[in-house]
């Protein structure tokens, strides 16, 4: 995921600052991958849409039906007594709201085939997501992911909902219109059924050349959305520097620049819905001359059969346009699934760990054996061959600048990421053998800005352990000295934090963040600069909860060296480490 | 009427593209009348022959045929022509006005999903045009049409079928309207819901697992979702019953036509087929008035962000700008809404030209709402600031931001450039300047090393750079900025230990000559400051020089 990303597969190359068109080189780019996805989802849209696209055969059926009585009610006012009249009027009749039944069926069908799908991409791909765990999806944005778990994937509910069963119905429904008409007439079977056979060829005829161009412009509009959300995001900023008018300026020019050669294409584009009409004018005129002949020669019974192959053309090509009608629906899926493919994916562990196993949760003992690690072999080598054992109950400080592998080996800890070579043990069982629910559960971990999600600040402190009774809760609020500022609020510990909650300052959250280990009891801790964000006399506060957090403890903590100070242990200098090139503990 | 007046205020906006909308109604008004009459002529050719009265097909049909065909491509031409002018001034209106009214309010303080939304609201807008007016117009049109063609055979059936008509093409879109712009409320809180809980669960992702939280955090998401879809499931119910009883509609029409008994059969054959093209014409609308009440939904949010009003206007007559640029706040008192307690109850300061000055302090004890008022994002509610000795309230704000620049918290990375990113600072700078600005805010060498340097791209929200790093590249930004005065809001969240000491200890020699307002939390200890304020509930409580 890392080495795509800074090769830069990903890079947008959007619209310039100043309003200039860059093409993009990554355009043609992974159109197959995409390609293959949509295909595959089609595949399985296809059976799952069966009964959407029976519905909407049906209603071509019912539409035939409902025709010929129209056309022998209409031969009947040519010529009064040549038709049972009543009884053509009550067929016509039940066929309409027979009709009207299946419309009301197909739209609640449509949206059940559009939810059906989004709610199985979602999960899966959140299943996914929280699979591969933070480890892989470092460096990417949260917001951006969020966008595609909820954005893109409702980008594709008309693909399932719409567009397959109309492409289903687009491919019989003509067919069946054409059969009926062959059924009156042959010769006009035939008229619809080469005019039908046109459509594909005429389509494709035009289509060379507007079809990349329409996608290349379709991508061209979708980033002129995005740089336009990307400016108002930024609106502030752009307003401080004085630059709102020059910036209204350049969207502006853009936009009209998009705007001329958006044109350009669709006059070609639009080139396909005229062949259309032309050759649904061209059925018309063919069956018309068609029965001139007969007509004229006072044939009478050929009347009717005239009428209703007449009549049907409106309808032969009714199922085509619908289906052009919606292919909006498959440019938008298919943008919408180029985002989705590009997110890493959990690998599938060709064969499970040989044993897994569980430790006593009782004190835990760390070692690392020659571990060495590599986020990419780009930017080089983090740990190399690290060694170091940490008893059960006792405190580890790592130190060491930025980059030096701290925030590695607490990844590594946590089985966010794995060792390239070397050996972690805990409690002498090898990290990799131990089943992931154990691990996470001898194990909390408080960082720099904990994460506090929409809810109460019980709900909070819960997620450590859900099922924790009411004393224990008490006890961990107590501890954390979460009470100190809690009960001053009305609500105590129902308020409601995270988004649009209740601002807590960034010592309270930690303090939630500390209440949430108490609860959990896990025996190993991990710090990850806990106190960073923190001014000076909350670091105090916030430091002496740690302090009573740590007791009986095995701990980790990863700090600037001051904050270290505080805390009795052994140290770790990862600075040293590298510098030295030695393994080893301080 | 309050479900019309959003989308009339966004017709009314479109002023400058009226020619272009109007080329589009009439070539589509021209397209349909080709349409009906050439329906309407088919229908007595198809007539004529079958009573064996008929000729060969007449040039004129031949020529309506041609003219519907080419109509109609033009039509969609000119039509799409017409949207896409009208969104394009639609956002540009929206932009200005937004940076009018909102630079403080919204942008600043708002989040950026909230705008998002908005800018989401805006292509919901595109709708209006296109399949709201330009078939609401050829709806009236053709009311006349079926009078004449059907009222001259059957008064009764012309007054069924223009019944019908009205149900179909007016009361059942109006309905249609009220019930989606009700629903699209519901939706949207749904949508914003679920977004706030795959968010959550994703940018807490390290906590949910180190807690075993997976599953309890996928349960919330969907049940955010279930409520979405609930919401839509309503909505499509609701529009499929209206479509049905369009249809039903229609096909009563044109039973009331076809059942017409009148001693002129060519003229009933030719009623049955204007019939069958006017009801197809407007067999859309109900749909489009799902879609106007969306529209109408979004329009009015619209039209709410883009027209608030500043929340600092401008004065009247604004005064000379200063020569001097000393800042100083003189007894002043603030609240960012008269519900919340002051975050500075007379507070008085002096930053003199050419100072270093550092505001240390927890969160939320007013240290960046000194920048905000600084740069009349906001108005002191008595007392003042001075800027060269001039209440900066007789100031235009776009010129006080011309002497103050500022990197706050929520400083913006463009999706643009490295280059374009930081000449939005100063858009005549040189490449030397470029460079100069970077090195100082110790991110030149990652730019350095980057196969496009200056040209490399900042990812959406500048991704392509970590945390860190995007903050050092908003910071150079700052610096490169012409402003004498410079507010800089944590400029070294991000940056480690060192690298902060580093940057702190030249911070004199990069920025020899100008005011420093150094927002910050704590200090490293190698910083020269002239003095060092400390602030707690929105008073300075100890000032050491």
């Amino acid at each position: 995921m890392k080495k795509s990303r800074s090769r830069g597969p990903r890079r947008p190359v959007l619209l310039g600052f100043m309003g200039k068109l860059y093409m993009s080189p990554a355009m043609a780019r992974s159109v197959s991958p995409t390609k293959s996805w949509i295909r595959q989802e089609i595949r399985g849209g296809r059976r799952r849409a069966a009964p959407a696209t029976g519905l909407g055969l049906l209603g071509v059926l019912l539409a035939i039906g409902q025709i010929y009585c129209a056309s022998r009610l209409l031969a009947a006012a040519l010529r009064p007594g040549s038709a049972p009249v009543e009884l053509l009027a009550i067929g016509f009749a039940i066929a309409a709201v027979l009709r009207a039944g299946l419309i009301v069926v197909q739209e609640r069908e449509a949206a059940r085939l559009g939810i059906a799908a989004r709610r199985r991409l979602r999960s899966a791909t959140l299943g996914g997501l929280m699979t591969l765990g933070p480890g892989l999806l470092r460096g990417r944005h949260s917001a951006e992911l969020a966008a595609v778990v909820v954005d893109r994937i409702e980008a594709l509910g008309g693909l399932h909902g719409r567009w397959i069963p109309a492409s289903g119905i687009a491919l019989v429904g003509p067919l069946m219109v054409a059969a009926a008409a062959a059924i009156a007439d042959w010769r006009s079977g035939l008229i619809l059924l080469i005019a039908g056979l046109l459509v594909p060829v005429s389509m494709a005829v035009t289509g060379i050349g507007t079809g990349m161009a329409a996608r290349r412009q379709f991508t061209a509009m979708r980033r002129l959305q995005t740089r336009f959300l990307d400016r108002v995001r930024g609106i502030g900023t752009i307003v401080l520097a004085g630059r709102a008018e020059a910036e209204a300026e350049a969207l502006g020019g853009t936009a009209d620049e998009l705007r001329r050669r958006t044109l350009r294409i669709l006059r070609v584009a639009f080139l396909n819905a005229t062949v259309m009409d032309l050759l649904a004018a061209a059925a018309l005129v063919a069956i018309a001359i068609r029965f001139a002949g007969p007509l004229l020669a006072g044939h009478w019974a050929s009347a009717p059969a005239a009428l209703f192959s007449l009549l049907l053309v409106p309808e032969f090509f009714a199922p085509l346009r619908a289906f052009s009608a919606v292919y909006q629906d498959r440019m938008t899926a298919e943008t919408a699934a180029e985002d989705l493919i590009e997110l890493p994916r959990a690998e599938v562990h060709a064969a499970p760990p040989p044993a897994i196993r569980t430790v006593p949760a009782q004190g835990v003992t760390i070692v690392f054996e020659g571990v060495s690690f590599a986020w990419d072999t780009l930017r080089g080598t983090v740990l190399d061959r690290l060694s170091f054992r940490l008893p059960a109950g006792e405190t580890m400080m790592l130190v060491g600048p930025s980059g030096s592998g701290k925030s590695t080996i607490l990844e590594l800890l946590l089985g966010f990421a794995h060792p390239q070579a070397g050996r972690i043990t805990v409690n002498g069982a090898p990290i990799e053998t131990i089943v992931p629910a154990a691990l996470a559960r001898m194990t909390a971990m408080i960082g720099q800005r904990p994460f506090l999600f929409a809810g109460s600040i019980e709900e909070n402190i819960r997620l450590g352990r859900p099922e924790a009774s009411e004393a224990e809760l008490r006890e961990a609020v107590r501890l954390a000295r979460v009470a100190d500022f809690a009960d001053a609020l009305p609500l105590g510990l129902a308020t409601p934090i995270g988004d649009g909650g209740y601002g807590l300052s960034g010592g309270q959250a930690q303090r939630i963040a500390i209440a949430r280990a108490f609860l959990k009891d896990a025996k190993l801790l991990l710090l990850d600069e806990p106190t960073a964000q923190l001014d000076p006399a909350t670091e105090r506060d916030v430091l002496d909860s740690l302090k009573r957090l740590a007791i009986g403890r095995t701990v980790i903590l990863a700090s600037h060296a001051a904050f270290a100070h505080e805390f009795t242990g052994r140290k770790l200098d990862l600075g040293a480490v590298r510098t030295a090139g030695l393994e080893g503990v301080a | 009427m309050n479900r019309a007046r959003p989308i009339l205020r966004i017709i009314g906006l479109w002023r400058a593209q009226r020619a272009a909308l109007a080329a589009g109604v009439i070539v589509a008004l021209a397209a349909l009348a080709a349409g009906v009459a050439l329906m309407a002529g088919a229908g007595r050719y198809i007539a004529a022959a079958t009573l064996g009265i008929g000729l060969a097909v007449p040039a004129a049909l031949e020529a309506l045929g041609v003219a519907r065909v080419a109509l109609r491509y033009f039509e969609r031409l000119v039509t799409h022509d017409a949207t896409f002018r009208a969104l394009t001034a639609l956002r540009i209106w929206f932009f200005r006005g937004l940076a009018r009214s909102a630079a403080g309010g919204l942008g600043y303080r708002r989040a950026g999903d909230v705008l998002a939304r908005l800018v989401n609201d805006i292509e919901a807008l595109d709708g209006i045009f296109l399949r709201i007016l330009v078939p609401g117009f050829g709806a009236l049109m053709l009311i006349p049409v079926l009078l004449f063609v059907v009222g001259r055979e059957d008064a009764a059936a012309a007054a069924i079928v223009l019944a019908l008509f009205a149900l179909i093409a007016f009361l059942f879109p109006w309905r249609a309207m009220g019930a989606a712009r009700r629903s699209a409320e519901a939706e949207a809180q749904a949508g914003g819901a679920l977004r706030v809980a795959a968010l959550d669960a994703l940018s807490g992702l390290r906590e949910v697992k180190v807690y075993g939280a997976e599953g309890r955090m996928l349960a919330a998401i969907q049940a955010q979702e279930s409520r979405l879809f609930g919401a839509e499931r309503m909505l499509a119910a609701r529009a499929g019953a209206m479509q049905a009883v369009s249809f039903l509609a229609a096909q009563a029409a044109l039973l009331a036509v076809l059942l017409i008994h009148g001693a002129r059969p060519v003229a009933i054959v030719i009623a049955v087929f204007v019939a069958i093209a006017a009801f197809e014409a407007v067999g859309a609308m109900p749909r489009a008035g799902v879609i106007a009440g969306r529209a109408s939904a979004a329009a009015t949010r619209v039209l709410e962000a883009a027209e608030a009003p500043p929340r600092v206007a401008d004065p009247a007559s604004p005064a000379a700008m200063p020569v001097a640029h000393g800042l100083s706040f003189d007894e002043v008192t603030f609240r960012w809404s008269a519900t919340l307690p002051p975050v500075f109850d007379g507070l008085s300061l002096q930053v003199p030209a050419g100072s270093r000055i550092a505001v240390l302090g927890p969160s939320g004890a007013g240290k960046s709402t000194l920048a905000a008022l600084a740069l009349k994002l906001a108005e002191p509610e008595a007392g003042e600031i001075r800027l060269g000795g001039v209440d900066i309230a007789r100031l235009n704000a776009a010129d006080v931001r011309t002497r103050v620049a500022w990197l706050s918290q929520a400083t913006h990375l463009f999706a643009d450039t490295v280059r374009n990113n930081l000449l939005l600072a100063r858009p005549d700078a040189s490449e030397a300047e470029l460079w100069a600005a970077l090195d100082a805010a110790r991110i030149g060498d990652v730019v350095r090393a980057l196969p496009d340097r200056l040209d490399a791209w900042v990812g959406e929200q500048g991704v392509l750079f970590s945390g860190g790093q995007g903050r050092r590249l908003a910071l150079a930004r700052t610096l490169l900025s012409p402003a004498p005065v410079l507010i800089l809001d944590e400029p070294c969240s991000g940056l480690d230990i060192e690298t902060e000491r580093e940057f702190m200890s030249t911070l004199n020699e990069t920025l020899a000559g100008r005011t420093v307002l150094l927002i910050a939390h704590r200090l490293t200890g190698v910083e020269k400051f002239d003095r060092i304020w400390r602030m707690q509930n929105g008073r300075v409580i100890a000032a050491t020089r």
